[in-house]
């Protein structure tokens, strides 16, 4: 078990933690999610089937029409929603939606957090400070 | 972001959860923009108004921020709905469920001192801002009126930031709350006469498309009254996300191609002719049917002037049985329409006056299908561009008289 520190810059605040799903392409949420389960339903998207409930939603940035914030918060009321999402870059569509969903939110990682993280790591996230810890999942962890 | 007291006090949520959550909007708005300050807003007019756009998440949400005590600051009005809330036995047909959601969001805004014109066309019913006054606007051909022939300054807000600055009466100064971001970028050379108000509408279409985000300068067009700036803002802001243009000698940040440019070569010259108008209008004429089953006028929604001249077209004449004639428009300018008796000629001859929605933001499914319509005749090419996607509508484009040759014939020609 390794632990790496990705350090980064508060978008919305908060302390949570959980598994991550890392997408490596940006998520649209309206038409690409089904705010009735939290499943990703673009299709031929990298996480097209999965579930986003509980997770630390690792993604690029967000894409699409302004009415995806809108998403973000029926999803999360929901119960379906994310924990916590972590962007490369924040836009506003996405970031909207964490504002009123009230997710914590972190931006601008360092190191890189979509070749860092991987689908599985459990993820420590302190959104006020802007920081996120990573505990790797072990090479034997996996494979079971 | 530099924040006053007041901006200051509402986002540590000392004037309640509302105003906190949407100043946490509007400055982390103003942080991925790059904006140092907040700017007073003195007007908004709101989309995400129709629950087609909202949906059970925005309507949710809007309900959320009533039932908080959310009140509006600046004097706000809201965009086009999703029935005809005049037509109070739902006559016209939108389904049950669909009205029954879309009162309760229109109560909502209404609880938090939204003025419910629902309506595309605030400009022409009261909200009506002057040349550099700031305000919050969503809707794409409002948004591109009160810009380019008003002069006054907004961005293109989407439903959260539009709410969030009625809340706040504030949003992050940016984009086209700047000056310099608001000087021409492609110059329009246009060369054929525009006679007819779908005319500019034609060229709004060619342009937009060519132009994308960026603002166009039209010079040659001699002359242009409201409801023609009207047509060729909602087609720029259709098939391009322009926001701005400027017209030599007629909008007021173009008293000269100079000065519309300020100073700064175009980045594009685009030349409109006979060969662009006639391909603009073939890409607006998508079906090879000529039989049509329904007529819609009015988008953006009509100006008395524009009835006053449907009414004539209609006089004494008969819409075909089967067909569907729509006008669609407000409701200040409904009640000015029956008081002139435009309402009266229309309805004999076998037309509707829709307000409050329109066939782009009212739920037309369930209509089309009990109707049979496959089949819409327009004089908009912004409804040209859209009914195809929107709802699988096969569109004829052409001048209003054209239309309603084909609503008293049920063909196209």
């Amino acid at each position: 078990m390794s632990e790496i520190i990705l350090k980064g810059h508060s978008v919305v605040g908060g302390k949570t933690e959980g598994e991550a799903l890392v997408s490596p392409e940006p998520i649209c949420f309206l038409g690409g999610v089904n705010p009735a389960n939290g499943m990703l339903t673009e299709k031929g998207h990298a996480l097209e089937g999965k579930f986003m409930k509980d997770k630390i939603l690792v993604f690029p940035t967000g894409k699409g029409s302004t009415g995806g914030s809108y998403l973000i918060y029926e999803t999360s009321s929901n119960g379906v929603g994310p924990r916590a999402i972590l962007n490369c870059k924040a836009e506003a569509v996405t970031t909207i939606g964490a504002i009123i969903s009230e997710i914590p939110m972190v931006d601008r990682l360092e190191p890189d957090p979509i070749k860092t993280i991987k689908t599985g790591d459990y993820v420590i996230v302190d959104a006020d400070a802007g920081t996120v810890k990573v505990i790797k999942r072990t090479e034997k962890e996996e494979k079971r | 972001m530099r924040l006053n007291e007041e901006q200051k006090a509402m986002l540590e949520g000392k004037r309640g959860a509302p105003k906190k959550k949407a100043m946490e909007i509007l400055t982390k708005l103003g942080e991925i923009y790059g904006a140092e300050e907040m700017v007073p807003v003195t007007s908004v007019h709101m989309p995400g108004s129709s629950v087609v756009v909202a949906g059970h998440a925005g309507t949710k949400f809007v309900e959320d921020m009533a039932a908080q005590k959310g009140k509006f600051l600046p004097f706000t009005t809201l965009n086009t709905g999703a029935c005809d809330l005049s037509d109070e036995k739902n006559t016209i047909g939108f389904p049950e469920a669909k009205v029954e959601m879309q009162k309760r969001l229109t109560t909502a805004y209404e609880k938090m001192g939204g003025c419910p014109l629902h309506s595309c066309v605030p400009y022409l019913a009261g909200n009506l801002p002057r040349q550099g006054e700031h305000v919050a606007w969503g809707e794409s051909s409002a948004i591109i009126f009160a810009n380019s022939v008003l002069g006054a300054y907004t961005n293109r807000e989407g439903g959260p930031t539009a709410l969030a600055a009625a809340l706040t009466g504030c949003v992050p100064a940016y984009g086209l709350h700047l000056k310099e971001n608001r000087r021409g970028q492609v110059l329009v050379n246009v060369h054929v006469p525009l006679d007819d108000i779908n005319e500019f509408g034609t060229l709004g279409y060619f342009a937009g498309q060519i132009c994308e985000d960026r603002i166009p300068v039209f010079a040659g067009i001699k002359q242009a009254g409201i409801d023609e700036l009207k047509m060729l803002g909602a087609a720029l802001a259709s098939s391009g996300a322009v926001a701005l243009y400027h017209i030599v000698g007629i909008t007021p940040e173009a008293p000269t191609l100079e000065a519309a440019f300020n100073g700064l070569r175009p980045q594009t010259v685009l030349e409109y002719g006979k060969a662009q108008r006639d391909e603009a209008y073939a890409k607006l004429n998508r079906t090879g049917e000529d039989e049509i089953q329904m007529v819609a006028l009015g988008c953006p929604h009509a100006s008395i002037r524009e009835i006053a001249e449907i009414a004539e077209l209609l006089s004494g004449r008969r819409v075909k049985r089967g067909i569907q004639l729509w006008v669609m428009t407000a409701l200040p300018i409904k009640t000015m329409a029956e008081r002139m008796g435009y309402v009266k000629t229309i309805q004999e001859a076998g037309g509707r006056i829709v307000c409050d929605t329109c066939v782009i933001l009212g739920p037309m499914k369930e209509i089309m299908e009990r109707n049979g319509l496959r089949s819409l005749a327009t004089n908009s090419a912004k409804l040209a561009h859209y009914a195809p996607g929107q709802w699988d509508l096969k569109v004829h484009y052409g001048p209003v008289r054209t239309c309603i040759e084909a609503a008293v014939n049920g063909r196209w020609n």
